[in-house]
């Protein structure tokens, strides 16, 4: 399957996530509104960096004057997962020229990626993924705007009990991914469980982050030894 | 209010950590691409960072949004049906929070 054919696929097969996506994107226009961001800076974030939790952390922060470094650090931090996505893609991406890897990496995202794990061998990674992105940005930068624009229509607007639809999409990925890869499962579990551990010995964020997928991590490489010899 | 040059500054920054984040993993995984038997390890990855992010999120969560996840779990396990399982999941936020949560 050729690139192209493989990005069509790519956004024909997101038809789930493009609901979603757009459910945050009017979220995130109505919060932007909320927090005095104008809508052509709201739509400027959205369209340089194309990131849910990265843009919902910054807004956290929204306010005069602004804490540069510490939005920079919080988006940072949602954002480390894409570490993790680029280095899955590693050897997928194979037969693009270099220049091509460097420019449509901007369009790499969780769901394309989860989802490239459970396409035919022929499909090519890299075009999927893209299209893939394509889709979702059209979701994202649509429901910015439309979210921007009935702003004025919901006043006081408080994310509330809905705030935790970020992890529930999370959830939705993370099953695509279990069901759809040929991973074995215990890095993931003891990830889990590390978490946990971590989490309820009062450790930062960030190093319940590092912690836990370190553990997996070595998890992993044990079972590839064990596999290989 | 916050100034135009400032809110440029820092959606400039955003941009370029993001992308920084999208594209160092992979340049790091062409480093370490000939190290036999590596690409099973990489490949976890992603399930470790979504269980890393999941489980203390779970864990501190109220009943209405352990039962949300325990209801896109559930539908995603079944039908593998993204719109259905986030939508019955937002559902039980939304109506199921006020009786849920008080309860």
């Amino acid at each position: 399957m050729t690139t192209w054919q493989s990005a069509k696929l790519g956004i024909t097969t997101s038809g789930d996530y493009f609901l979603s996506t757009f459910m945050f994107g009017v979220m995130f226009g109505l919060t932007a509104s909320a927090v005095g961001m104008q809508s052509w800076q709201a739509l400027l974030m959205s369209a340089t960096s194309f990131t849910a939790s990265g843009q919902f952390a910054a807004l956290e922060f929204w306010s005069a004057p602004l804490p540069l470094a510490t939005i920079a650090l919080s988006v940072f931090l949602v954002s480390t997962r894409n570490l993790l996505l680029g280095m899955a893609m590693t050897h997928h991406f194979d037969g693009h020229s270099l220049g091509r890897r460097i420019l449509w990496l901007f369009m790499l995202n969780d769901p394309g990626v989860v989802n490239s794990f459970r396409q035919a061998d022929d499909v090519d990674r890299l075009g999927y993924v893209t299209g893939y992105g394509l889709s979702m940005m059209t979701a994202w930068l649509s429901s910015t705007l439309l979210g921007l624009s009935v702003a004025q229509l919901v006043s006081n607007f408080d994310l509330g009990q809905v705030s935790f639809a970020g992890p529930l999409v999370m959830a939705t990925m993370m099953m695509l991914f279990f069901k759809g890869t040929r991973s074995a499962p215990a890095p993931w579990i003891l990830s889990g469980l590390v978490a946990l551990l971590l989490f309820e010995i009062g450790t930062p964020d960030y190093l319940v982050l590092l912690g836990s997928v370190v553990a997996g991590l070595v998890v992993a490489i044990l079972q590839a030894r064990r596999n290989r010899g | 209010m916050v100034d135009q040059q400032n809110t440029l500054l820092a959606i400039g920054i955003m941009a370029l950590i993001v992308y920084l984040t999208r594209s160092t993993g992979y340049f790091i995984g062409l480093q370490l691409r000939h190290i036999r038997g590596i690409q099973p390890v990489l490949e976890a990855l992603p399930g470790c960072a979504f269980m890393a992010i999941l489980a203390p999120a779970v864990r501190q969560g109220s009943v209405s949004e352990i039962v949300a996840m325990a209801c896109v779990i559930l539908i995603m396990w079944r039908s593998n049906n993204v719109a259905l399982a986030t939508g019955a999941g937002v559902a039980v936020l939304l109506f199921g929070g006020p009786y849920l949560d008080t309860a």
